[in-house]
């Protein structure tokens, strides 16, 4: 053959076993590697030597003032979600007053906050999570569970002083067997509040109660009479527009109303969280709040408010930007409301309406006719361990870490605060933020010119670390103004916090079974919830035929399914 | 030829029409940049339609001032010259091959291409394979990973076959071996493929945000895209207290993030969008 012939056969060659590399490449890729695949329950560390490197108190102390000091310097991982209102930096005072309290440098993987739970997903599925993940609100953690990943920390909480002691002293552990799983253990460590924070409530121009000599509202029947009378005043003007669409409202709502949480699920937030019961502790059962009777009370009540022209329609559907625009520009006079936004609010009124020329405050939580209650959870987002951190050969010194950082009164208040006589100053138990110093997100020494700000420049008072109301009450009390202060402690004076509902421990296989069953229910309630409201379907006529249904779509079989779990697993324990 | 009547009255109705859809999709990005020259009261009052009120620059020395902003955008603009190159010359190769008759298996690599346009590994066992790979917090995972668009193969290919086999035979005979061809023959009368798709593959590099954000774990290697997406996605958590916290990375800064990330692009795109147009059409016809 000629030249080319023998060029073809080679080429042809050549390419065939290109051809063969890149299947052999790709069908490398493929092989399991072998990190991570074996699936074991956690075990607590009992290798290696007991307290090496850690010297902390050793009997008892007041409850959150364990202290902790490493012994030798050592460096643990951690996730931190970055909030771009004030993003990582490492030149941060916060790493280094860390390291002189306790000899650790945290190394921090950063992962930018709207992309945290994903992150948080891979790397643990991957098996390249740090060692410490914390912003995990309870329930984040189950996914996780199966994969043998994340620590049973119930076991470990026996090494944990600050964090047992607090559970104790501030009669927490009916919240935390919350999170308990079927096995008995639970897999996140909870951030503690001494007190219930309540935070969303409705705000109301008090500038215009007092110039017509209206009282405050205290229960839903005042502050029906209230909007009545506004409106009667002014009669072009719709008194309450409210923002969240409605599912902030119906959340305040459901403990006066129901004993339970009854909030909505919106298409932007879900004040649900997967609310649908209320435990009657007479009866020790659990019934489905949205066919009891005293639902149809709560949407009839609003169902009022729209029909009498007192309630915004257009709440339902409105953006959250539009509904703050009417109360800002003084076209309505209530809207909910959380803390942080009522400093966003006077802001903007004060740019809108003029400094001086309206006053806005927060209506207590109001009463219904099932009592004057609250409904909540005084712990919040909280932290994993991985298995990596049980592989540290400092496996101990890791836990009285994590404790004394987010635990302990000393930790906490060094992650809020800061250094002592440097950025700020504790006297009887009133904090200041030292000149020199702002931090205008809490509110503190707002019109401070060339000053550092906590949070941007040194790092304190990040999210991560510290809960904004939550830890020791002196603490908690610390960053909140004396409008905060007072309005969160006439709530916990005059109304009650209802005890938290036992936990149901389903297995994983009844859970999802439970979840698939609900959530066609639950959308047909939200659906039906709106209608009554707005008034589409007629609350009377059609409730009836709405309680059938949802029965049809199988809310008697999931509460049935539900009670029988929990009374089995009442039996076992 | 004389217009008839229906078809003038035709023309002003398609004329009224098609300004009425530039309008609508124009408003938006006026609104964007109107409000990154804004004053924050009147954003808060939503008093800003389409052009700026209480003019200032401030928020643009903010941005521009912060480093982290500059280093994301030189990242980005990194990735996107080393990407679309890596793309460019893997994509050619890949099709350039596939489109000659005579390549044995042919049919089975263009199945295994468009197979991957339905099918994907998922989320974590792609970041399992970049991560063993050794790939993970380097500039390779985020050019490399879907370095070949499927789709831009098949078009790219179709153009390859159309262009005529008589210039390869011809040059074959004359001793040019096939790189020869290839670099010689080819690919000088490929110009507007080459340019359409170095078009779509940079304008995907520089929106990129994905890859990064799974495969990156430093800041200082994101690209722009993801500082954008950062301040904007806000907190995927319901905690009040950040959620509100971001609340601070107000409306106006949002405003001149998006601007400053979508600038080059808008201004490159008049001067291509020929290209673009002609591109849609290449690979469709053949002979």
């Amino acid at each position: 053959m000629s030249v080319i012939g023998r060029k073809v056969v080679v080429r042809k060659i050549a390419a065939a076993c290109l051809a063969f590399a890149v299947i052999a490449v790709s069908a490398a890729g493929c092989s399991p590697s072998g990190k991570g695949e074996a699936v074991s329950s956690a075990q607590p560390a009992s290798s290696e030597a007991a307290s090496q490197g850690a010297s902390s108190q050793a009997d008892s102390a007041a409850p959150g003032e364990y202290d902790f000091k490493s012994e030798k310097p050592v460096t643990f991982s951690l996730m931190f979600s970055d909030n771009p209102g004030y993003p990582l930096k490492n030149d941060w005072k916060l790493w280094d007053a860390i390291k002189d309290a306790t000899n650790v440098t945290l190394d921090v993987m950063v992962v930018p906050m709207a992309s945290y739970n994903d992150k948080r997903s891979v790397l643990i599925a991957s098996g390249d999570a740090p060692e410490i993940i914390p912003k995990t609100y309870p329930g984040q953690e189950v996914p996780f569970i199966p994969s043998g990943q994340i620590l049973a920390v119930s076991d470990l909480a026996d090494k944990m002083p600050n964090y047992s002691s607090e559970v104790k002293a501030w009669n927490l552990q009916s919240d935390v067997n919350t999170l308990l799983q079927k096995n008995g253990k639970y897999y996140v460590l909870p951030e503690l509040h001494e007190s219930f924070n309540v935070d969303y409530s409705l705000c109301v121009r008090t500038d215009i109660l007092k110039k017509n000599s209206i009282a405050m509202p205290e229960s839903w029947d005042d502050v029906y009479s209230v909007l009545k009378k506004l409106k009667e005043l002014y009669p072009d003007v719709t008194p309450f527009s409210d923002r969240w669409q409605l599912g902030a409202l119906l959340q305040i709502a459901g403990p006066g109303f129901c004993k339970t949480n009854t909030g909505l699920k919106t298409a932007g937030a879900d004040w649900n969280s997967g609310s649908t019961f209320y435990y009657d502790k007479d009866q020790d059962q659990f019934v489905f709040y949205p066919t009891m009777e005293e639902y149809k009370t709560e949407l009839s009540y609003f169902s009022k408010l729209v029909k009498e022209g007192l309630l915004d329609k257009e709440s339902a559907t409105q953006s959250d930007d539009q509904a703050k625009s009417k109360f800002e520009n003084g076209k309505s006079f209530m809207i909910t409301t959380n803390s942080q936004e009522m400093n966003d609010l006077r802001t903007k009124m004060d740019a809108i309406l003029g400094e001086g020329k309206y006053e806005v405050a927060k209506t207590n939580i109001p009463a219904g006719p099932a009592g004057a209650n609250l409904v909540g959870t005084r712990l919040e987002n909280g932290i994993m361990l991985t298995k990596k951190a049980q592989e540290d050969p400092n496996f101990e010194t890791l836990l009285k870490f994590v404790d004394w950082l987010w635990y302990s009164k000393e930790g906490e208040t060094l992650a809020k605060w800061g250094i002592e006589g440097e950025t700020y100053t504790v006297k009887d138990g009133k904090y200041t933020l030292n000149e020199g110093y702002t931090c205008p997100a809490y509110g503190l020494n707002p019109d401070a010119k060339d000053a550092k700000d906590l949070r941007k420049d040194l790092g304190f008072g990040c999210g991560v670390f510290i809960l904004t109301a939550g830890g020791p009450n002196e603490l908690a009390y610390s960053m909140m103004n004396d409008e905060e202060k007072a309005f969160i402690e006439n709530v916990n004076k005059t109304r009650t916090l209802l005890p938290s509902a036992p936990t149901i421990l389903y297995d994983e296989d009844q859970r999802e079974a439970q979840n698939l069953l609900v959530q066609p229910v639950m959308d047909y309630v939200n659906q039906m919830s709106y209608k009554f409201i707005l008034g589409q379907t007629d609350i009377d006529t059609g409730w009836d035929a709405y309680v059938q249904q949802c029965k049809t779509k199988g809310s008697e079989k999931y509460t049935e399914t539900a009670n029988s779990v929990y009374q089995e697993s009442k039996k076992a324990q | 030829m004389k217009e008839s009547a229906s078809y003038r009255v035709f023309r002003v109705f398609n004329a009224i029409l098609l300004l009425i859809v530039v309008a609508v999709t124009l408003f938006p990005l006026l609104n964007v940049v109107a409000k990154s020259f804004s004053d924050m009261k009147y954003i808060a009052s939503n008093a800003v339609t389409f052009y700026p009120k209480g003019f200032n620059l401030k928020t643009y020395r903010l941005i521009m001032s912060d480093s982290m902003f500059w280093i994301d955008y030189k990242n980005t603009v990194v990735y996107t010259v080393v990407g679309t190159f890596i793309n460019l010359f893997m994509t050619t190769i890949f099709a350039y091959a596939l489109s000659v008759p005579r390549l044995m298996g042919r049919k089975f690599f263009t199945g295994l291409a468009v197979f991957t346009m339905f099918f994907n590994g998922g989320m974590i066992p792609n970041y399992l394979l970049v991560r063993n790979l050794g790939m993970r917090n380097t500039l390779w995972a985020v050019v490399v990973p879907g370095a070949i668009s499927a789709f831009n193969l098949i078009v790219m290919r179709t153009f390859f076959e159309g262009l005529p086999r008589e210039l390869e035979e011809a040059a074959a005979i004359d001793g040019m071996g096939t790189y020869g061809i290839v670099a010689h023959i080819v690919l000088p009368l490929s110009k507007p493929i080459l340019a359409t798709m170095t078009l779509f593959y940079a304008v995907g590099m520089w929106n990129t945000w994905f890859g990064p954000f799974l495969y990156l774990d430093r800041p200082e290697a994101f690209p722009v895209s993801l500082y954008l997406r950062n301040i904007i996605a806000g907190a995927s958590q319901a905690s009040g207290t950040d959620a509100d916290a971001l609340g601070e990375v107000a409306s106006n800064v949002k405003a001149v993030t998006i601007v400053l990330t979508a600038l080059p692009i808008i201004c490159v795109y008049p001067f291509l969008q020929k290209y673009f147009v002609q591109g849609m059409t290449l690979g469709s016809v053949k002979g």
